[in-house]
């Protein structure tokens, strides 16, 4: 078999997110010991482990959408749903560390149009620079704000550095370290939902910690 | 018991009662999985490393989840498996499948209901987002379950009555409710209320199965302009779903446009070569056309990616043979029945496949001595009762012209224009082979008189039906039926007017029972065709309101 260039790394980007889809399940599957040594060691590689895959979506994502816009794939989901998807991913990853919450407004409809994949992806990036930086707990929200359905991930960290806040991150740092990358992710899931001219966005404050909000139209 | 332990209830789900099939082709992730599911207390776990060994699973045993890798390896794949599996009725509604798949692609090309998994996780994925989903997906089912076993008795109206309450009081499965609705419309031909429905959820938003829907809806009320601008929009928004090409590709055929028809359909295969349907109907619309490198392609798409598949029946292999032998590839049509000779020879349908395209083979090679052979063999398996499709027998048909027998030709002919009174594409073959040999006057007579006993017995009968004289009818058109015995047209009328004698007069066993049989006979005649479902769902009612014993299936 010939490879070009791309045919390659396409080839082995593939591979490696199985194997370390494996990886990370095989970690799963280390029983935690009741020495906090131990615990601490795997649930840091664990968590790490996560990050890489994550990260390595989100390349993948990102790659594709030089070429053409992110193209989401709407249908019907319940955000209830999702926010509970997320927050119990949240507890698992950050096995008793963090205390994780989830609150959904009451005005939250049953069902709201979204791709439910991309925003999840975008949401546990979010989950991941909290796990890292929040100092005893993060809360995963559902509300409606300005018409859309608002996701947001809010911790009690330092919060997010001013640069990010005044918009001028892309490239640069997310909290305090990284590439960015991440937010800019979100930025693009968020702005790929559109409905009737109203686009998403992804919106950064920071209040009493970092919140991280998506605004789905 | 109080509201509030009642909903507690409602909400729990016993994971350790459920029994799993892990679909997966590398051993590693198999087990991996495994113990995700084990983890979350399923104890119940069967692996199985393809498609092979999940049907064979799922043939012995019930499951109630099946969680599933699209990509298998060399075999089937995972949506093949799925297809073949909800066709053969290995698996009921209620049984919860997961397809696993490398990327989130892989939704766009599944966009109707009936192909599609209960959900889909994008790998690499985490066991409480796996967990999380399977919950979901439960609790629909069980919101459902009136939905699915009205659906499942054929009770279609008090399905659509499931829906409608869904629909009323559980805003969170407000759209899944229309969807199955949606196609619960169409199948029994309330069309227009379908068009309505889909254009409903268009309004929430337009989402892509909502458009295909209404497509299909709009098409089947013969609106086709409007379905076709309808599927090109949607296609130009979302190029990667396939089954918009299918559905655009009947539109084409209707409006008598092959050749976009067949555009429409390499389009699909271009994206999803996989599918041993949309390879057919690709084969047939380029064999029609006369673009016989595409049919060969096709065809031999059919039998390759088909091995082992449900949907490939011996039929297929006389297509691909039929269309090496017109192109003059007659090597190639003899190694196509010498590779697959020990299939073909498991069935007498096989058999006479086999006998048919050697003959043909034999005729066009000169070797009439062989060709004789073959159609010896051929007349036997036809006088002891086996048929082929249509087109096969007039292939038959055409050897034993060349072969000189004439009358045994025009015999074969006069069956299949009996059965296929009014279809132009069939009748139009015939007289190309009665051209071709040079006796065009005799074919027309052939046809003539085969169609005309059978065109007026039902013409009769429809009309003794519609003065309401049903008795007379039925005596009518099942005589029409022994003329034509797979002929669908005048068994679906003959089953319709024995319903119709049943609604006036009254129930008689006798006659329920034929139009049962004929029904059954129909649907193997004219597999999915519309009025099919219909004619079910009057029988149904027939049987509910007169206290038929419905004859238990073996």
């Amino acid at each position: 078999m010939k490879f070009d260039g791309t045919e390659l790394y396409a080839a082995l980007i593939h591979e490696l997110k199985n194997d370390l889809g494996l990886l990370s399940m095989t970690i799963d599957g280390i029983p935690q010991q009741g020495e906090p040594e131990h615990d601490a060691t795997v649930g840091a590689a664990r968590l790490l482990c996560q990050g890489v895959v994550d990260r390595l979506q989100q390349a993948l994502l990102i790659y594709k959408a030089i070429d053409q816009p992110v193209q989401p794939s709407i249908d019907a989901w319940s955000p209830r749903d999702a926010v509970h998807e997320i927050r119990d991913r949240a507890a698992a990853l950050s096995r008793g560390r963090i205390q994780v919450e989830a609150a959904l407004a009451p005005d939250v409809p049953e069902i709201w149009f979204f791709d439910r994949d991309l925003v999840e992806m975008a949401l546990i990036n979010a989950i991941h620079n909290s796990l890292a930086y929040a100092r005893s707990s993060l809360r995963i929200e559902a509300s409606m704000l300005e018409g859309c359905l608002a996701l947001t991930v809010r911790d009690d960290s330092p919060g997010y550095p001013a640069h990010i806040l005044a918009g001028t991150g892309a490239g640069s740092s997310g909290h305090a370290k990284g590439t960015g990358l991440g937010l800019q992710f979100s930025r693009l899931i968020a702005q790929s939902h559109d409905n009737q001219g109203r686009r998403g966005e992804l919106r950064l404050h920071n209040d009493q910690g970092a919140v991280f909000c998506l605004l789905l139209p | 018991m109080s509201l509030a332990s009642a909903r507690a209830s409602d909400a729990f789900i016993d994971y350790s009662a459920l029994r799993a099939l892990v679909v997966e082709d590398y051993p590693g992730m198999r087990n991996a999985l495994r113990q995700s599911l084990t983890n979350f207390g399923i104890t119940r776990v069967q692996l199985a490393a393809n498609a092979a060994e999940a049907i064979y699973q799922v043939k012995h045993k019930p499951y109630d989840f099946i969680l599933c890798d699209f990509n298998l390896g060399d075999g089937r794949d995972g949506q093949q498996l799925l297809e073949e599996m909800r066709h053969s009725h290995l698996i009921s509604l209620e049984t919860v499948f997961i397809m696993v798949t490398a990327e989130s692609y892989y939704e766009k090309v599944v966009a109707t209901a009936e192909l599609a998994p209960d959900d889909y996780m994008i790998k690499p994925f985490s066991p409480e987002i796996l967990r999380s989903r399977l919950d979901s997906i439960l609790r629909r089912k069980r919101a459902f379950r009136d939905v699915y076993l009205h659906f499942m008795a054929q009770e279609l109206d008090a399905s659509i009555a499931a829906c409608d309450k869904l629909i009323r009081n559980q805003p969170k499965y407000l759209v899944d409710a229309l969807r199955f609705k949606g196609e619960l419309l169409v199948t029994l031909g309330r069309l227009e209320e379908a068009e309505a429905l889909y254009q409903q959820v268009i309004s929430m938003r337009a989402i892509p199965w909502a458009r295909l829907g209404l497509a299909r809806a709009l098409h089947l009320q013969k609106k086709d302009e409007a379905a076709e601008k309808e599927l090109r929009d949607v296609l130009e928004q979302a190029p990667e779903m396939v089954t918009a090409y299918d559905l655009l590709s009947e539109v084409c055929l209707a409006k008598k446009d092959a050749p976009a028809a067949q555009e429409a359909l390499e389009q699909g295969v271009a994206i999803s070569a996989r599918t041993v349907r949309r390879q057919q109907k690709l084969g047939d619309i380029a064999h029609t056309n006369g673009d016989l490198e595409t049919a060969r392609t096709a065809f031999s798409n059919v039998l390759e990616k088909g091995r082992h598949s449900v949907f490939v029946t011996p039929s297929d292999f006389g297509n691909l043979c039929r269309v090496q032998v017109e192109q003059g590839d007659l090597q190639g049509a003899a190694d196509t029945l010498k590779k697959n000779k020990s299939s073909l020879q498991d069935s007498p349908e096989g058999q006479l496949v086999m006998a048919v395209a050697q003959g043909m083979v034999q005729v066009r090679s000169g070797n009439l001595k062989e060709a004789a052979k073959a159609l010896e063999e051929a007349t036997a398996l036809r006088a002891s009762g086996t048929r082929g499709d249509a087109r096969l027998m007039l292939d038959l048909a055409g050897t034993c012209m060349a072969s000189g027998r004439h009358d045994e030709a025009d015999g074969i002919v006069a069956e299949v224009a009996r059965n296929a009174h009014d279809s132009e594409a069939l009748l139009d073959r015939a007289r190309k082979l009665y051209d071709e040999a040079g006796r065009t006057e005799a074919g027309a007579s052939v046809l003539a008189l085969a169609t005309a006993d059978v065109r007026k017995l039902n013409n009769e009968g429809v009309m003794l039906a519609q003065r309401g004289d049903f008795r007379t009818a039925v005596d009518t058109l099942l005589t029409a039926c022994a003329e034509a015995p797979r002929n669908p047209r005048i068994i679906m009328n003959a089953v319709w007017v024995i319903l119709k004698y049943i609604d006036q007069d009254g129930m008689d066993e006798n006659m329920i029972e034929a139009a049962r049989r004929h029904l059954d006979e129909a649907e193997r005649q004219a597999p999915g065709h519309a009025r099919i479902a219909d004619l079910r769902r009057h029988m149904k009612d027939v049987e509910s309101r007169f206290g038929a014993q419905t004859k238990a299936t073996a």
